[in-house]
């Protein structure tokens, strides 16, 4: 037998093409038009709403809710949920107001201390579900009751009162933009644009998708699930606080016990406009930046026409209708063309 | 959304197993069995409480059975979240509050504002209830949304339309006042005068819904069915069962009990309000704790109705004595921190029972 000198295996061929999924979606296009569409017919009928006075605060009412977008779409992107968010806005800024008023605390304190408390928040979220291996969905409706029960307590009475202005730099007011644009915006769009490059373009963000493709086939492929699903309740929770920062900076100076009540609902509502498929694995914190605007402008734009407010809920359902449903259509067709 | 590495598999069933270890596999492998011995728990330590005089008030057998008058809207969207959730693929409503709010105006304007007769006006609410169930199995079922997606839109609809229709201000004309009579307690013939009086909502609505649903899935065709498609619509595809029309009618059936709770809430308040079945956390997410509480899995397939029952008991009963237990609004809030706790507890046993046991029934 004559030793056979083994051919080394010719170079794989370097994959042309895409391995990403083009930057921009056909749903954020169409979002971007639609929201173009709606601020141009706002326009038209109520001259008031193109200017500074309507649009600014438009801006600062979506920050919070696209910024625990950018939280939420991550953990629907692994193919969980988390509907506690609301709950957990309410105990970060109840902790928040309270230091605010009592201790007389720094901006900086006061950020960081309701960072803290929400990501604590969240990390017990992350725990259970993560370790506990039980439903997303059930654990968040569990924790949102719990956190409610915590908030309440802390609240104590019905209000805090007297909160001073210390947070103003979130605010509506002239200490709360630059340029005319609110920071809580531009600063929403900041983590929007890093988390959107971070999901995109490493490592660790694509093992989120993988996660919520397939959790068996991610751990077989030598991604640690359960610590990446924590980290992304705990992201969620970070960003919880800094938004429950944004809602005591844009209210009076007094906090009621309604704070962040049915937020968990707008939220999930700003996601899934957005694009991102409750099933996991696909999702952009893009889209959910225009999901959050859209609502956002629907709800002023309602209120601007002088309509009874409660019917930009009516929209937002219809929204989410057109929205999940275009999507659905654009799947069944390119199943149609890859098969 | 379960990531564990697949536990190895026991070779063999140990041959003999020691008596508190038979009594922990049935306790979390038998739903009933656990939320019985919790039930049993929940009441002896009240009972024990108000003989040490620790309640504001006596916690007997009469406050108990006052206190079902909670159970009876609570058990019956329990039913309803049984039958969306056991359709499977991530079945849930979120819309039923919404529902109830809708429908209570329907029956609102039906029956207090047009005069009609009071069994038209319940027929009218049930039947408009299934039509917003309707559109949710529709959007589901047909066109294939997550049905997590589809009722968050239509409680959002459906909660603004009950809003705008009258003018956010509720209905309460006389004859809605006087329906009020209707959830008062009455002494049952023949053994009445040995128990406590009972809620006549019991009898009207609740007891006949349990029973209907009771014989829809354990006594009917279309109930096999539907625990078929919840366990694996494909295998129930190629057995020939259409599985669109069942889950379709899963959520019609919880939209039409959503329209009973309609009426049930409207007497209870003495008015139809139209935000009846969404202030606060709403009447939603009770009820898919209750339903998950009663061992119904979110993965479809698996429930029963009589857990369901009994865990609205316990939540029923444990409110209740919470109430008694602190002074004032405190109660309330600590009926918030036994709702969590419960539903986390029974969530991560349902976790361990199916890693330990292989599923509960």
């Amino acid at each position: 037998m004559s030793t056979q000198t083994l051919q080394p295996p010719a170079a794989p061929v370097t994959p042309r093409g895409r391995v990403l999924p083009s930057p921009v979606t056909g749903q954020e296009l169409i979002l971007v038009g639609v929201i173009a569409v709606l601020w141009v017919a706002l326009a038209l009928t109520t001259p008031a709403f193109l200017t500074a006075g309507s649009l600014q605060p438009l801006l600062v009412a979506t920050a919070p809710i696209a910024l625990v977008g950018v939280g939420m779409t991550i953990v629907i992107i692994t193919g969980g949920i988390d509907v506690s968010v609301g709950a957990a806005m309410m105990v970060s800024s109840v902790i928040t107001a309270k230091a605010l008023v009592e201790q007389e605390v720094a901006l900086p304190v006061a950020v960081l201390l309701a960072v803290a408390a929400g990501g604590l928040l969240g990390l017990l979220n992350g725990l259970l579900i993560a370790y506990g291996r039980v439903h997303a969905i059930i654990i968040t409706f569990g924790t949102a009751n719990l956190f409610l029960f915590l908030g309440l307590q802390i609240f104590g009475s019905r209000t805090v009162n007297g909160i001073p202005a210390t947070l103003a730099f979130f605010g509506r007011g002239q200490e709360g933009r630059t340029l005319g644009l609110p920071h809580a915006f531009l600063i929403t769009v900041a983590i929007t644009a890093a988390a959107w490059w971070y999901l995109r373009h490493t490592a660790g963000g694509r093992h989120f998708f993988a996660i919520g493709g397939d959790p068996h086939a991610a751990r077989l492929a030598g991604v640690r699930v359960q610590r990446r699903v924590l980290l992304a309740y705990v992201v969620t929770g970070l960003l919880v606080g800094l938004a429950a920062c944004f809602l005591i900076a844009q209210g009076t100076s007094t906090l009621d016990q309604s704070v962040g009540s049915g937020k968990e609902l707008a939220v999930i509502a700003a996601v899934v406009i957005g694009g991102t498929s409750i099933m996991g694995g696909r999702g952009s914190v893009l889209g959910t930046l225009l999901g959050a605007l859209l609502v956002q402008t629907v709800t002023s734009g309602v209120t601007q026409l002088g309509w009874k407010s409660q019917l930009s809920d009516l929209f937002v359902g219809v929204f989410i209708i057109v929205a999940v449903g275009a999507d659905l259509l654009r799947a069944r067709a390119r199943a149609r063309r890859t098969s | 959304m379960t990531i564990a590495p697949p536990a190895p598999q026991p070779v063999a069933e140990p041959a003999r197993e020691s008596a508190a270890g038979r009594v922990l596999r049935v306790l979390l492998t038998q739903r009933i069995a656990l939320l019985a011995v919790l039930i049993v728990a929940v009441v002896v330590t009240f009972f024990v409480q108000d003989a040490g005089g620790y309640l504001t008030a006596p916690y007997d057998f009469d406050y108990m059975s006052a206190s079902l008058i909670n159970a009876v809207p609570l058990a019956m969207l329990g039913l309803a979240e049984l039958l969306v959730i056991m359709s499977g693929r991530g079945g849930i409503d979120l819309s039923v509050g919404a529902i109830v709010s809708l429908a209570g105006m329907v029956f609102g304007f039906g029956y207090g504002e047009w005069g009609w007769p009071l069994w038209l006006a319940i027929v009218v609410t049930a039947v408009f209830g299934a039509l917003c169930g309707a559109v949710n199995g529709f959007l589901v079922s047909y066109i294939g949304f997550p049905a997590l997606i589809a009722t968050l839109a239509t409680f959002y609809a459906y909660k603004s339309i009950a809003i705008v229709a009258n003018d956010q201000q509720p209905i309460s004309t006389p004859p809605i006042q006087d329906l009020y009579s209707l959830s008062g307690s009455v002494e049952l013939p023949l053994i009445g005068q040995y128990i406590p009086d009972v809620p006549l909502g019991i009898f009207t609505f609740l007891l006949p819904t349990v029973v209907v649903v009771w014989v829809l899935l354990t006594r009917t065709a279309y109930g096999r069915r539907l625990y078929a498609i919840g366990t694996n619509d494909v295998a129930a595809r190629w057995a020939g069962i259409e599985v669109r029309d069942t889950r379709f009618k899963a959520y019609v059936y919880a939209g039409l009990i959503s329209g009973l709770v309609a009426v049930v809430t409207v007497g209870q308040f003495a008015s139809a309000r139209p935000d009846a079945g969404v202030s606060g956390s709403g009447m939603a997410l009770p009820a898919i704790t209750i339903a998950v509480l009663g061992g119904v899995a979110i993965t479809g397939g698996v429930g029963r109705v009589a857990g369901v029952v009994l865990a609205t008991l316990l939540v029923v009963w444990l409110n209740a004595g919470i109430l008694l237990a602190f002074v004032g609004n405190e109660g309330a809030q600590y009926q918030l921190l036994a709702l969590g706790t419960v539903l986390v507890f029974a969530a991560l046993l349902n976790g361990l029972t199916n890693r330990r046991y292989g599923g509960s029934r």
